[in-house]
């Protein structure tokens, strides 16, 4: 997202806490499929959704100790993206070039960044507030935007003071484009703020542009 | 645009008892419309948007047709006439895939685990053996022969785990038949093909078909274990990428077991049937 001059390739995929031990989900990077996952030590990582052998889905897969398996014929892949085992030749150590493309990931503030492999700014800064929810709106993030003119452009997305749901709240909505036309929401907003309220804010947000991008 | 050599082919396009009168069942084939009714006088015919009759073969239960020139017979399952064995018709499945993709799958051993998991294959009975792969010369197939392989239940017939012997044929472009250890008959093969009907480069119809020996397990019983399978395979299928087959090396990397998917890839390149395939790694 190319905001006031300054880029950043980060773009949130996901809330840390959505995330847990021993879970792969998938993920979209400037339309780029992903699988991320996370080790069960809580090492946390963001791949290319293709398995190089036969092109499956790794978000398709499951994740036990420290790799992340197929789902096809259960090749599994350690957190260095090296294949580390094909169960069809179990006696195969499996050379050096198989291996899982991997995106740059971090994690801030709880949440999940990522950005295309080495070339990252700084991550996008959302200190002091907490993380609120994850929705998927059938909008572009233009659409989003001019819908909240009270919130403004950010790295990773818009952010700002507004009234949501009748009430006052600092809110901060990371921006991801998904595929067909749907952007996901990573919402957080300010620790004195009543989440129940701003998320049923966010679902009444989401109805009217919804609403308004198929009139 | 759609190459000579794929146009000659036969493919399914329905299951003949199920075939009624005009307008029958409007489907496609190759990106075309097409309809397969029964005429007046009672025979199954297949007709393109124009109107004009394609040559039509019923075989195995099936109602076939040539969108070309044919230039050879259907082939046939000479096992499938064998008295004794039931045949049983499973239906369809739709699957947003690459037809040549489902080919493939059917062809592949190693995923029994994972995919068809305590049912086909279990951890840790995951290895795939050495087994021959080789083009029949007089027929011009694919065979896969002497594959042995680990099932925890491998019919509906079998009790128990068994180390099943499979061999694998494909003698059409969109068509693969496997021929299974019998428990019921040891010593015989049971015979399970899939025949696939291309509707465009990325969408089939999936007709499987059993010729077996086994008159305990109720039709609807096998038919449910069959289709069972199959939308296992489907969750496969539709999240493979690219949609497209790959026939050009260096786009997805085979292994040993692979080899009956490695044969089928060379073999479909060689013979120019590319519909459902990608020729260049993306
Ligand atoms: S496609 Fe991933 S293990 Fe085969
Ligand atoms: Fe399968």
């Amino acid at each position: 997202m190319k905001t006031g001059g300054r880029v950043t390739n980060w773009v949130a995929n996901g809330l840390s806490r959505d995330v847990v031990a021993g879970v792969v989900v998938p993920g979209r990077w400037q339309g780029v499929d992903l699988a991320i996952w996370r080790s069960a030590t809580g090492v946390l990582r963001a791949w290319k959704d293709r398995c190089p052998h036969r092109g499956m889905r790794l978000s398709h897969g499951f994740v036990r100790g420290e790799g992340l398996s197929c789902i096809y014929h259960g090749w599994t892949y350690g957190t260095d993206g090296r294949c580390r085992s094909i169960p069809a030749h179990p006696d195969l150590v499996p050379p050096a070039a198989i291996r899982a493309e991997a995106l740059d990931c971090a994690e801030a503030d709880g949440v999940i960044w990522v950005a295309g492999a080495g070339e990252a700014g700084p991550l996008p800064a959302v200190t002091g507030l907490v993380p609120l929810r994850s929705l998927a709106l059938h909008a572009l993030p233009g659409q989003i935007a001019a819908a909240l003119p009270g919130l403004r452009l950010f790295p990773g997305g818009l952010r700002g003071v507004v009234v949501l749901g009748g009430i006052q709240t600092s809110l901060c909505l990371l921006l991801q484009e998904l595929a067909r036309g749907q952007t996901m929401i990573h919402a957080l907003c300010g620790p004195q703020d009543d989440p129940v309220a701003v998320s049923r804010g966010l679902e009444d947000l989401r109805r009217s542009i919804e609403q308004g991008v198929a009139a | 645009m759609i190459p000579q050599a794929v146009q000659d082919c036969w493919y399914p396009l329905a299951m003949a008892a199920l075939t009624g009168p005009y307008p029958g069942r409007a489907t496609q084939l190759l990106g075309q419309p097409i309809r397969v009714f029964r005429d007046a006088a009672g025979t199954i015919r297949v007709q393109g948007d124009a109107g004009a009759d394609l040559p039509v073969i019923l075989r195995f239960g099936h109602v076939w047709a040539c969108p070309g020139t044919p230039q050879r017979d259907l082939f046939t399952i000479p096992e499938a006439d064998h008295p004794g064995r039931r045949l049983v018709d499973c239906g369809v499945v739709r699957v947003k895939c690459s037809p040549l993709r489902a080919v493939e799958n059917f062809l592949d051993i190693a995923h029994f685990p994972f995919v068809h998991t305590d049912i086909l294959g279990a951890e840790p009975h995951t290895e795939v053996g050495r087994y021959e792969v080789h083009i029949r010369e007089d027929t011009d197939e694919v065979w896969a022969t002497k594959v042995r392989f680990h099932q925890p239940q491998a019919a509906m017939s079998a009790e128990g785990g068994i180390e099943t012997e499979y061999m694998y044929r494909v003698p059409a472009p969109t068509a693969a038949v496997l021929y299974k250890t019998c428990p019921a008959r040891p010593g015989d093969w049971d015979v399970i093909g899939i025949f696939v009907q291309p509707l465009t480069e990325e969408l089939c119809d999936v007709w499987p078909w059993m010729a077996l020996y086994d008159d305990v397990t109720p039709q609807a019983a096998l038919i449910q274990f069959q289709q069972m399978i199959f939308l296992q395979d489907r969750s496969i299928l539709e999240n493979q990428i690219p949609r497209l087959l790959p026939l050009d090396p260096g786009m997805e990397i085979p292994t040993q077991a692979d080899l009956t998917s490695v044969a089928y890839r060379r073999w479909l390149k060689r013979k120019g049937l590319t519909y459902g395939a990608q020729m260049v790694a993306a």
